[in-house]
C-alpha cells in the first residue's frame, strides 16, 4: 500500500503545483484528526459497555462460603504474619513453609538475585501448591500475596487473607485446576523471577529453578491489602509490562462479582470517585494510557501478563464496612469463575482502553488515532523524497549542480507536439540525481548514537544516574548546534540533501511508530505526539533565508527534547500524584529523577521492558536529526 | 487359600504373580476382597479386587459362569489373548502416600488406557482386530475408546510383557497394541458397566460399597480390568478376569453427608485450636495440625452400608481386610471373625458369617494427649518408599517451540534402579531426538551436591519410532539406569505444528492433552535371581507420570467466519460482472437483433433510400431518354 501511495504521489506531486504544496497540510490534518479522535473516544457513541464474553465464567453465580469460623483462623494468621514483620526473608519463609506443610500443601522455595543500577536485589520466594483433589496437574491458577507491595508497604492483611483462603480452598473437592499460592518478598522482582522460572525462560545464574511445578497457568490474582481498617471497595490494577493487558473478561468478572454479589465498589486507575462523565472518563483513559505507555510493572500481577497469563491485582481501598472476609469471598468467587474455565481466556479483548470500570474502547476504534499520527511522518517523508528528485523551480543555472541536472528529454519533445503545447514549461521540472551518501550516513549515525545512552543508563550505578542524565540532556541540547556547524562548514549540504535527511528520519520514525502502535498503543501515541513538530522541520537559513526562525524553531524543539520532557514530567508528577509511580512519595526533584531512571534500568534488566529502547533509539535520534535540519 | 490371600497384599516390593504363586485355584471360582489402608494426611486407600476364573474349554464353548458374557464374546470375536483396560483419574501423591498399590501394575495414566495382545497373522490383521476390539469396548464401557485410532496406537517394544501364561506357539502370532485417551473424563457412566460385569453386580458383597459419588470424589482412583490365561503347574489352563478398583479417599471430605457436601465453616467452638498461642481467644484460633487423627466408619466414607457377603464368592476368602498397626482400635459388627496373620503384623481380615445382613467397621478417634497418648505410628503403617519418583512437566513458552523435562529420582541409598521410560506423543508434537539429554545430580558419593552434568551412562538403550503426519504418533522408549541416591533430569525439545482448521477439537483453546509417560521398572538382578531360584519370573512394577496440557497455536475461530463473509461479499460482487462477461455472446453491432427504435429508424432510412432511389431512377430514365433524344437529334 505504501508503495502504491509512493508511486501515485510520484506521479502527481511532481506535476501539479497544488499537490506539491499539499503534504504539510495533509500531515497537519492527520495530526489534528488523530488527536481529536482520541478525545472523541470517551463519548457514548464511540465507547462500549463491557460485557462478559466467555460464558463459562459465570461470575457471581456461586454462593461463597468463606466466613464464620474461618474468620477466627484469619485473625490468628494475621497475628502470625504480623509477628514476622521484622524478620529476615529466610525466617519468614521457614515459618510460612511450616504453615503450608501443616495444611497439607506441597511447598517450594526459590532464590533470585538481580543486579541493576549497581544495586543487588536478592530474595527468596516461597510458594505452595494446592493440588486439585481430582485433577492431574495440567492446569493451575495462581494467588499472589507479596510480602511487600509495590510501594514497599507490609502486606499483612493480604497475606493473612491468602493463607486463610488457601486453608479453606483445601476443603473443597471441586477444583479442576491446581491452586498455587506464591509469596514473594517484594512485588517487583520476586514475581518476575518466579514466573520466568515457571516458564523456563530464566537466566539460571540469577534465578534458581523451581523445585516443583504444576500445569499451565490459566490466571493469576494478586492481593495487595496493607491497610488495617475496613474498606469501601476494591481497586483493580491491570496494567502489565510493556503495556500488555489481561483479558477484559477477567476484569469484568471481578467488577461483576464485587458490585453484583458483594456490594462493593470497584475502581480502576486510581479514580476512586468516578461519576461517569466525559471529563472523568477522559482522565481515566489518559491515566491508563500513561501507565501503558511507561510499560512498567504496577503490581505483582504485571509479570504474568507477558506469558499470556491473565492477571490482576486487587487492592482494597477507602473507608467502609467491608472486612477481610469480604475480600476473601470476592477472591473465592473469582477463583470459582476461573475454575469453571474449560479453555484459556480468549473470548474477550486483549487490546482495549478502559475509561470507566464498565466502559471501554477496543483496538479497532482507538488504533486509528495513533496510526494517523504515525502516518503523518510517513506522508511528509514520501513527499520530501519525491520533491528531492526534482530540481528547485527557480534554477538560476549558475550553481555547481547544473552539470548534474538531467533534463528529461521525453518523447514529448519531438513527435507529440500537441501534449507539449498543453503543458507550460514551468510545470516540466527537470529531475535530478539524489545525493544519498551524506543523508544516509547522518541518519544512520544518529540512529546508532542512541545505543550509547541506552547502554550507559542501564549499567551505571544509581548514584550517578541523575547527574549523568542531566549532563546527557545538556549535551543533547547542544549536539544539534555542533553537528549543524560541522556539517555546514565541512560539507555544505544542499537543500536536496536536507530534504533527504528529513525524509529518511521521518520515514524511520513513521515506520517505528506505526509498528509500535499495534504493540503498545499508548507509547506510540505519546512519542508520536511529542515528535509532531519534527514533521515540519525545514532548513530555515538555507532555504527561507530566515536564520532567526530557525533558532526559534530549534528552541521549540529544545523544549520537546526527550531528556527535557522526562525531567519536566518527573518534577511535574511529583505533586500532581499520577504517573511514573511517584505518587505519594516524599521526594526531592533530584531523587524523583533518580527514581525514574532506576525504574527504567530495572525494567530493562528485570522485566524486559522496552520503553528505554523506544526512548533512546527511536525518539532521541529523530529529535537530534530534526534539530540539525532546523539549524541548517 | 493362605497363599492366594498373601498375594492380595499390595505394596510388597516385588510381589509375585498371584496365580503362579497359588497352588490350587479351582477351575471356576470367584473371589472378592476389599483392602483398606489408612495413609498419612487423613487419607485412606481402598482397594477392591474381584477375580474370577473360567476354564479355557468352557470359555471356547461359550459356557460362561462367572466370566461376563458380554466381555467374553468381544474377546473371542476380536481374537484377544490378553486384555488390560484402565480408567484413571487424579494423581498418586508418592511423596505422602509412598509406593503404589499393586506396584502400580493395576493403574493407568489419566483418562483411559488400553493394551491387548491380539492373535493375528500380520500387522494389518492385528490393526483390523484392534479396531474391532476398541469399537466393541467403547460400546460396552460407555467410553470413547473408538477414538483410539492409528495416531494414538503404538506397539510398545520394551515396556510391556504378557502377564499370562501363553504357550510358545501362540506367542509368535501375538501382537501387542497400546492406546491412550488422555482427555477422556472417567465418570459414573464407566462405573455402571464395570459393576455389571461382576457376578453380584454391586448388590451384595464388597461391591455394594461402590458408589459413583464417592468413587469420583476420591483424590485418586483407578479402575482396571485384566483378562489373561493362567496355567498353573499340572492343571488345566484357565482364563482369569481380574477387576480392580483402587481409590484414595480424603477422609474428611468423604465423611460429609451426601445431601450436604458443601464445606461450610464449622462452628467456632468446634475448631481445634492451638491454645498455647499468646493471642488465642474466643474469636482467634490458630488451627492445630488436624491432619493426622483419623476417625471414620465404613458406611460414613462410602456413603452406603456393606450388604453382607456376595453369595457366589469363595467363602474362605475374607471379604474385608485392613492394613493398620495392631495398636489401632478397630470395631466391627458382632459375630464377625477377625483373622490376624502371624507373619504380617499390620494386617487384619474379617470373615463374615454367611447370613450377615450388614457389615459395620469403625475406626474410632484416638486421642493424641491424655494418659495414653497415641502417635502416628499407631494410626497408620508408614508407607513404603517407592523405587522411583517421576515428575514430568512442559518447559518453554510461546507458540513455536517447547520442551519436556522429566525428573526421575532414585530414592534408594544403595541399589540402582533400571527402568523403561515410554512416551507416546501425538504427531503434532514434533520432537527433536538429538536434543534428548540426560543430566544427573548425585546426592551421595564423591560428587554429591554438585551441579548437573551430562551422563552417557544413564541412557542404556533407545527405541524410537518417529511420527508420520496425521498417521501415527511418536513412540519413544528409553531404557535407563539410575545409580543410587541420584536424580536424572531428562529433557528434549519439540516443535509445535500448526494444525488444519478442522483438526482442532471443540474448546480448542484449552490445549491438547498429552498422555502420561509409562515407566516400567525392571526387576533388579538380585530380585530376578531370587525369583528364579524358586522357579518364578520376577515381576516388573509400573509408574505413570501426570499428563500434560500442550498449547498449540490456535486460530481465532471467529476469523474463518469473517473470511467467509468477506469472501462471500467479494464473490457476490465479482460474480455478477464475471458471469455477465462469461455468458454473454458478443456480436457485431450489425449482427445482433435490433431494438425497435433503431429498427424504426432504419426502416425509415430504408424507405427514404428507396424513395430516393426511385426518384433517381426515374430521373435517370428521364435523362437517358433525354440523352437518347439528344443523341438522335445529333
Amino acid at each position: 500500500m505504501c508503495g502504491s501511495t509512493a508511486t501515485a504521489s510520484a506521479l502527481f506531486v511532481g506535476r501539479s503545483p497544488t499537490l506539491q504544496k499539499a503534504p504539510p497540510y495533509i500531515s497537519l490534518l492527520l495530526i489534528l484528526v488523530g488527536v481529536a479522535w482520541l478525545f472523541m473516544l470517551p463519548l457514548n457513541d464511540y465507547s462500549r459497555r463491557t460485557y462478559i464474553s466467555e460464558n463459562a465464567l459465570l461470575p457471581g453465580q456461586v454462593h461463597t462460603y468463606f466466613g464464620g469460623s474461618d474468620q477466627n483462623v484469619l485473625r490468628a494468621y494475621r497475628h502470625e504474619v504480623g509477628a514476622l514483620e521484622n524478620n529476615t526473608n529466610t525466617e519468614v519463609n521457614d515459618k510460612l513453609e511450616h504453615m503450608f506443610r501443616s495444611m497439607g500443601l506441597k511447598v517450594g522455595r526459590q532464590n533470585y538475585t538481580y543486579t541493576t543500577s549497581g544495586n543487588t536485589i536478592a530474595g527468596e520466594n516461597v510458594y505452595a501448591i494446592l493440588q486439585a483433589p481430582r485433577g492431574d496437574a495440567t492446569e493451575a491458577i495462581v494467588l499472589v500475596a507479596a510480602w511487600r507491595n509495590v510501594k514497599g508497604e507490609f502486606n499483612r492483611n493480604g497475606l493473612a487473607v491468602a493463607l486463610a483462603l488457601t486453608r479453606y480452598f483445601k476443603r473443597w473437592s471441586l477444583w479442576s485446576k491446581d491452586i498455587i499460592l506464591v509469596v514473594p518478598p517484594d512485588s517487583r522482582a520476586g514475581t518476575q523471577a518466579w514466573v520466568d522460572a515457571y516458564h523456563d525462560s530464566h537466566d539460571s545464574r540469577r534465578v534458581a529453578d523451581l523445585p516443583i511445578k504444576s500445569g499451565a497457568l490459566q490466571g493469576a490474582i494478586a492481593i495487595d491489602f496493607p491497610q488495617e481498617e475496613r474498606f469501601e471497595g476494591v481497586h483493580i490494577v491491570y496494567d502489565g509490562i510493556n503495556g500488555q493487558l489481561p483479558n477484559l473478561d477477567l476484569i469484568n468478572s471481578v467488577t461483576n462479582i464485587a458490585s453484583g454479589q458483594m456490594g462493593m465498589g470497584s475502581s480502576i486507575q486510581n479514580m476512586f470517585h468516578h461519576n461517569d462523565e466525559y471529563r472523568d472518563r477522559l482522565t481515566c483513559m489518559l491515566r491508563g494510557m500513561v501507565n501503558q505507555g511507561l510499560g512498567h510493572a504496577v503490581g505483582p500481577h504485571s509479570s504474568f501478563i507477558p506469558y499470556h497469563v491473565d492477571a490482576i491485582t486487587i487492592q482494597p481501598v477507602g473507608q467502609g464496612w467491608h472486612d477481610e472476609m469480604g475480600l476473601g469471598r470476592l477472591i473465592e468467587g473469582t477463583f470459582r469463575s476461573l475454575n469453571n474455565l474449560l479453555e484459556h481466556l480468549h473470548q474477550s479483548f486483549f487490546f482495549y482502553l478502559l475509561m470507566q470500570k464498565e466502559r471501554f474502547v477496543s483496538i479497532g476504534t482507538y488504533l486509528p488515532s495513533a496510526m494517523l499520527i504515525a502516518a503523518n511522518f510517513t506522508i511528509t517523508a514520501i513527499a520530501l523524497w519525491v520533491k528531492s528528485g526534482y530540481a528547485p523551480k527557480k534554477t538560476t543555472g549558475a550553481t555547481a549542480k547544473e552539470a548534474k541536472v538531467d533534463v528529461i528529454q521525453e518523447k514529448k519533445e519531438g513527435a507529440d507536439t500537441k501534449k507539449a503545447m498543453r503543458e507550460s514549461p514551468e510545470d516540466l521540472q527537470p529531475t535530478v540525481e539524489r545525493e544519498l551518501y551524506l543523508p544516509l550516513s547522518l541518519v544512520t549515525g544518529c540512529q546508532f548514537l542512541g545505543f550509547v545512552p541506552l547502554f550507559v543508563f542501564n549499567h551505571v550505578p544509581s548514584s550517578l544516574l541523575t547527574p549523568l542524565f542531566i549532563m546527557t540532556t545538556l549535551l543533547s541540547l547542544t549536539l544539534p548546534h555542533a553537528l549543524s556547524f560541522f556539517l555546514v562548514t565541512t560539507y555544505k549540504p544542499t537543500h536536496q540533501q536536507y530534504q533527504l535527511i528529513t525524509s529518511f528520519f521521518l520515514l524511520l520514525l513513521g515506520m517505528f511508530l506505526s509498528t509500535l502502535a499495534t504493540l503498545n498503543f499508548s507509547l506510540a501515541f505519546l512519542v508520536g505526539l511529542l515528535a509532531t513538530p519534527l514533521t515540519f522541520v525545514h532548513p530555515f537559513r538555507l532555504v527561507s533565508k530566515l536564520p532567526a526562525a530557525g533558532y526559534a524553531y530549534s528552541a521549540l524543539l529544545s523544549l520537546l527534547n526527550p531528556g527535557v520532557v522526562v525531567l519536566g514530567a518527573a518534577v511535574a508528577t511529583l505533586h500532581s500524584g499520577m504517573g511514573l509511580g511517584l505518587a505519594g512519595l516524599d521526594l526531592t526533584p533530584w531523587e524523583a529523577i533518580q527514581k525514574v531512571l532506576e525504574e527504567s534500568a530495572f525494567g530493562w534488566g528485570v522485566w524486559g521492558m522496552y520503553t528505554p529502547l523506544i526512548f533512546w533509539c527511536v525518539w532521541f535520534p529523530a529529535w537530534v536529526v530534526g534539530s540539525v535540519v532546523v539549524l541548517g | 487359600m493362605q497363599l492366594s490371600f498373601t498375594s492380595l497384599i499390595p505394596l510388597l516390593p516385588f510381589f509375585l504373580s498371584p496365580v503362579s504363586a497359588s497352588t490350587a485355584p479351582a477351575a471356576a471360582d470367584y473371589h472378592e476382597q476389599l483392602n483398606l489402608k489408612p495413609l498419612p494426611q487423613n487419607s485412606l486407600l481402598a482397594s477392591f479386587n474381584f477375580r474370577s476364573n473360567t476354564s479355557l474349554p468352557e470359555f471356547e464353548a461359550h459356557n460362561f459362569r462367572f466370566f461376563p458374557r458380554s466381555l467374553g464374546q468381544i474377546l473371542q470375536h476380536a481374537g484377544t489373548r490378553e486384555l488390560h483396560l484402565r480408567f484413571s483419574l487424579g494423581r498418586w501423591d508418592a511423596e505422602t502416600w509412598g509406593a503404589r498399590p499393586w506396584d502400580g501394575t493395576k493403574e493407568g495414566g489419566t483418562g483411559v488406557e488400553l493394551w491387548a495382545w491380539l492373535d493375528a497373522e500380520s500387522d494389518a490383521e492385528a490393526d483390523q482386530k484392534w479396531l474391532t476390539l476398541t469399537n466393541a469396548l467403547s460400546g460396552l464401557f460407555c467410553a470413547s475408546l473408538n477414538f483410539i485410532d492409528s495416531t494414538r496406537t503404538t506397539r510398545p517394544v520394551m515396556s510391556f510383557r504378557p502377564e499370562g501364561d501363553h504357550p510358545n506357539t501362540t506367542m509368535d502370532n501375538m501382537h501387542l497394541l497400546h492406546g491412550v485417551l488422555p482427555r477422556e473424563v472417567v465418570c459414573t457412566e464407566n462405573l455402571t458397566p464395570f459393576l455389571k460385569l461382576l457376578p453380584c453386580k454391586g448388590k451384595a458383597g464388597v461391591s455394594s460399597l461402590l458408589d459413583g459419588h464417592k468413587l469420583f470424589d476420591a483424590s485418586w482412583q483407578s479402575m482396571a480390568i485384566d483378562v489373561k490365561p493362567v496355567c498353573p503347574v499340572g492343571e488345566e489352563c484357565v482364563l482369569q478376569i481380574e477387576q480392580t478398583i483402587d481409590m484414595v479417599l480424603d477422609i474428611e471430605r468423604s465423611k460429609r453427608p451426601r445431601d450436604n457436601p458443601i464445606p461450610r465453616p464449622i462452628p467456632g467452638h468446634e475448631l481445634k485450636c492451638n491454645t498455647t498461642k499468646p493471642y488465642h481467644a474466643e474469636d482467634t484460633c490458630f488451627p492445630t495440625d488436624s491432619l493426622n487423627a483419623q476417625e471414620w466408619t465404613l458406611d460414613q466414607i462410602f456413603g452406603k452400608h456393606m450388604l453382607g457377603n456376595c453369595p457366589l464368592t469363595d467363602p474362605k476368602t475374607p471379604p474385608v481386610c485392613i492394613q493398620a498397626p495392631h495398636s489401632r482400635d478397630v470395631f466391627t459388627s458382632m459375630d464377625v471373625q477377625e483373622l490376624k496373620e502371624s507373619g504380617n503384623e499390620n494386617q487384619r481380615c474379617y470373615l463374615l458369617p454367611s447370613n450377615e445382613e450388614e457389615f459395620h467397621l469403625a475406626l474410632p478417634f484416638m486421642p493424641r494427649d491424655g494418659d495414653r497418648p497415641k502417635t502416628d505410628a499407631d494410626e497408620f503403617v508408614q508407607p513404603a518408599t517407592p523405587l522411583l519418583y517421576a515428575e514430568r512437566s512442559l518447559t518453554g513458552h510461546g507458540q513455536e517451540h517447547g520442551g519436556v523435562q522429566a525428573i526421575l529420582t532414585n530414592p534408594s541409598p544403595d541399589s540402582e534402579v533400571e527402568f523403561v521410560y515410554m512416551e507416546s506423543l501425538p504427531w503434532f508434537m514434533r520432537i527433536y531426538l538429538h536434543t534428548l539429554k540426560a543430566r544427573i545430580s548425585h546426592r551421595t558419593g564423591s560428587d554429591a551436591g554438585q551441579t548437573l552434568r551430562d551422563d552417557d551412562e544413564v541412557i542404556q538403550e533407545i527405541y524410537y519410532r518417529p511420527f508420520l503426519d496425521r498417521k501415527r504418533g511418536t513412540q519413544l522408549e528409553i531404557r535407563m539406569k539410575i545409580p543410587p541416591g541420584s536424580t536424572v533430569f531428562m529433557s528434549y525439545d519439540f516443535e509445535k505444528t500448526i494444525l488444519r482448521y478442522t483438526e482442532y477439537p471443540p474448546d480448542a483453546n484449552r490445549g491438547f492433552d498429552v498422555a502420561a509417560a509409562v515407566i516400567t521398572i525392571l526387576p533388579s538382578n538380585s530380585t530376578a535371581a531370587a525369583a528364579a531360584a524358586v522357579g518364578k519370573v520376577a515381576r516388573t512394577s509400573n509408574l505413570r507420570t501426570t499428563g500434560m496440557l500442550l498449547n498449540l497455536p490456535t486460530p481465532d475461530f471467529s476469523m474463518p467466519y469473517n473470511v467467509i463473509i468477506f469472501t462471500s461479499t467479494c464473490i457476490a460482487l465479482a460474480f455478477g460482472g464475471l458471469y455477465n462477461i462469461l455468458v454473454r455472446r458478443f456480436v457485431g453491432r450489425d449482427e445482433g437483433p435490433e431494438v425497435s427504435l433503431v429498427k424504426l429508424r432504419r426502416r425509415l432510412q430504408e424507405a427514404v433510400q428507396k424513395l430516393k432511389g426511385r426518384i433517381q431512377e426515374k430521373l435517370g430514365v428521364a435523362s437517358k431518354e433525354a440523352k437518347k433524344l439528344e443523341a438522335k437529334s445529333d
